[in-house]
């Protein structure tokens, strides 16, 4: 036991243990409670894991957490895999880790309760914070993955019951490390944007490791911070996620969630086919009632009595008319014989002007004789001068 | 009603014609003022059809947007 004289500094010491270490512990997995839990702002974690009798620094740098789909809360029972490192500054061992999980599902479940109890008792749920979906908008923002399931039944719904409105996506990564980060970020873009009127945000279904992201603190602060109200629509009908309670309302399914955020264009074609037959049947109504007062009107004394006095003006009226018929027929009939008369004398005083200047008429039978054809040689002839006439018989 | 009938939007011409549906079943209502607010019902009406029905879903996708932006200016 020569070794027990040797004497070694600190430094020689501790870089024996750290070679004993380093090299007996090159890949661990470790089960333990995880505590003391610090997210540093350089992005390094530093926790500690324990059980009933034991306690162990870890670390987990950046790059490393970045694949962690969940945020480490204290007393969350986790696997480790890693490496023992020993940092000679302190004298300490930890360890690196590189990977870590959930130690069960129930692990999650647990967190799940832990964060929904804390935002609960927070107010982040409260019903005085909903704030109003409107009835019709015009654009709606979408938190979901641009090639995810989601964002297909979203369009679809949405072509279906109201395509007046503009749907503006905002991508996200929605599963897996960095996604929390992800959705908290497409949440802000769109409140920065003017006129959205409502934001849909959404997953498909999974794996409550797959839909973890909508249940980190992060994510839940940033629906409830959203200027813009949210519909959360994550998963299937029976997954809660702590997103759907910070969300001011929320739907089983991203279908759902679209229709909630909708009006459906049935539903005005419907009102505007009530609309044209009842204004319709108002109008008809209006028009009959009307009629109706006219006709009473019309049978009523005071329009009788009009209608009689007005007959009875009729009456003596045609009774004139007749009258002063008769009386112009018999005017008429003296002014005709009259005329008849002087022209009998004005014809008569145009043939004497004739005669006067020496033409003679010819008759036969009591008519002249104007044209050589109706001159009869075999009949006896009267020549009317002016003077008088004479009679002609044949040789 | 000051405003003109083209500058009305969807929901504008939606809330008129509720309100049309709405003075028309008051009794007391004259029939000219009736024929006139039933005619502007059954426009408006038509108007809110055809609306719907040329409707054509419009899709933005914001990245994309934000990184056209950047390459243009």
């Amino acid at each position: 036991m020569s070794e027990e004289n040797q004497i070694l500094t600190v430094s020689e010491i501790t870089k024996e243990i750290r070679r004993t270490l380093e090299e007996g512990f090159e890949r661990i997995s470790v089960i333990g409670e995880i505590s003391n839990f610090k997210a540093h702002y350089s992005g390094h974690w530093y926790f500690n894991l324990k059980d009933e009798n034991a306690v162990i620094n870890c670390t987990m740098w950046k790059g490393l957490n970045n694949f962690v789909f969940f945020t480490p809360q204290d007393g969350i029972k986790v696997i480790v895999n890693g490496r023992i490192t020993v940092y000679p500054p302190r004298g300490n061992y930890q360890i690196d880790v590189r990977s870590m999980k959930p130690a069960g599902i129930g692990e999650l479940q647990a967190a799940f309760e832990k964060l929904k109890q804390k935002l609960s008792d927070e107010g982040l749920f409260d019903d005085q914070y909903k704030k109003e979906i409107p009835a019709i908008p015009q654009r709606i923002g979408i938190v979901t993955a641009i090639d995810g399931a989601a964002i297909k039944d979203l369009i679809s719904v949405a072509e279906r019951r109201f395509p007046l409105i503009e749907l503006i996506i905002s991508p996200s990564k929605v599963q897996g490390a960095g996604a929390a980060e992800s959705i908290v970020e497409s949440i802000r873009r769109l409140n920065a944007l003017k006129d959205i009127d409502v934001i849909i945000l959404s997953r498909g279904g999974g794996s409550i490791e797959d839909l973890w992201a909508f249940n980190e603190e992060i994510v839940a602060r940033a629906v409830f911070k959203s200027r813009i109200p949210i519909i959360s629509g994550v998963g299937h009908e029976t997954d809660f996620t702590i997103a759907d309670f910070a969300a001011d309302l929320r739907a089983p399914t991203p279908s759902v969630a679209m229709e909630l955020a909708t009006p459906d264009k049935q539903d005005f074609f419907a009102f505007i086919g009530d609309f044209l037959y009842n204004a319709s049947e108002n109008i008809s109504e209006l028009i009959d009632s009307k009629k109706e007062i006219i006709n009473h009107t019309l049978g009523s004394y005071g329009f009788r009595f009009l209608l009689d006095r007005l007959r009875n003006n009729y009456q003596k009226l045609d009774a004139l008319i007749l009258k002063n018929s008769q009386s112009i027929d018999r005017k008429s009939l003296i002014l005709h014989n009259q005329i008849s008369l002087l022209t009998k004398t004005v014809e008569s005083y145009s043939i004497d002007k004739s005669l006067k200047k020496g033409f003679v008429l010819i008759k036969q039978n009591d008519k002249f004789i104007s044209r050589q054809i109706n001159f009869d040689e075999n009949i006896p002839a009267t020549i009317k001068f002016f003077d008088g006439e004479i009679k002609v018989k044949k040789n | 009603m000051a405003k003109k009938k083209s500058e009305l939007s969807f929901e504008d011409k939606l809330s008129r014609l509720e309100e049309v549906a709405e003075l028309l079943e008051q009794e007391d209502l004259g029939i000219q003022e009736s024929i006139s607010l039933f005619e502007e019902g059954v426009k408006l009406s038509k108007e809110c059809i055809i609306t719907l029905q040329k409707a054509e879903l419009r899709i933005t996708e914001l990245k994309r947007q934000i990184s056209d932006f950047k390459e243009d200016s």
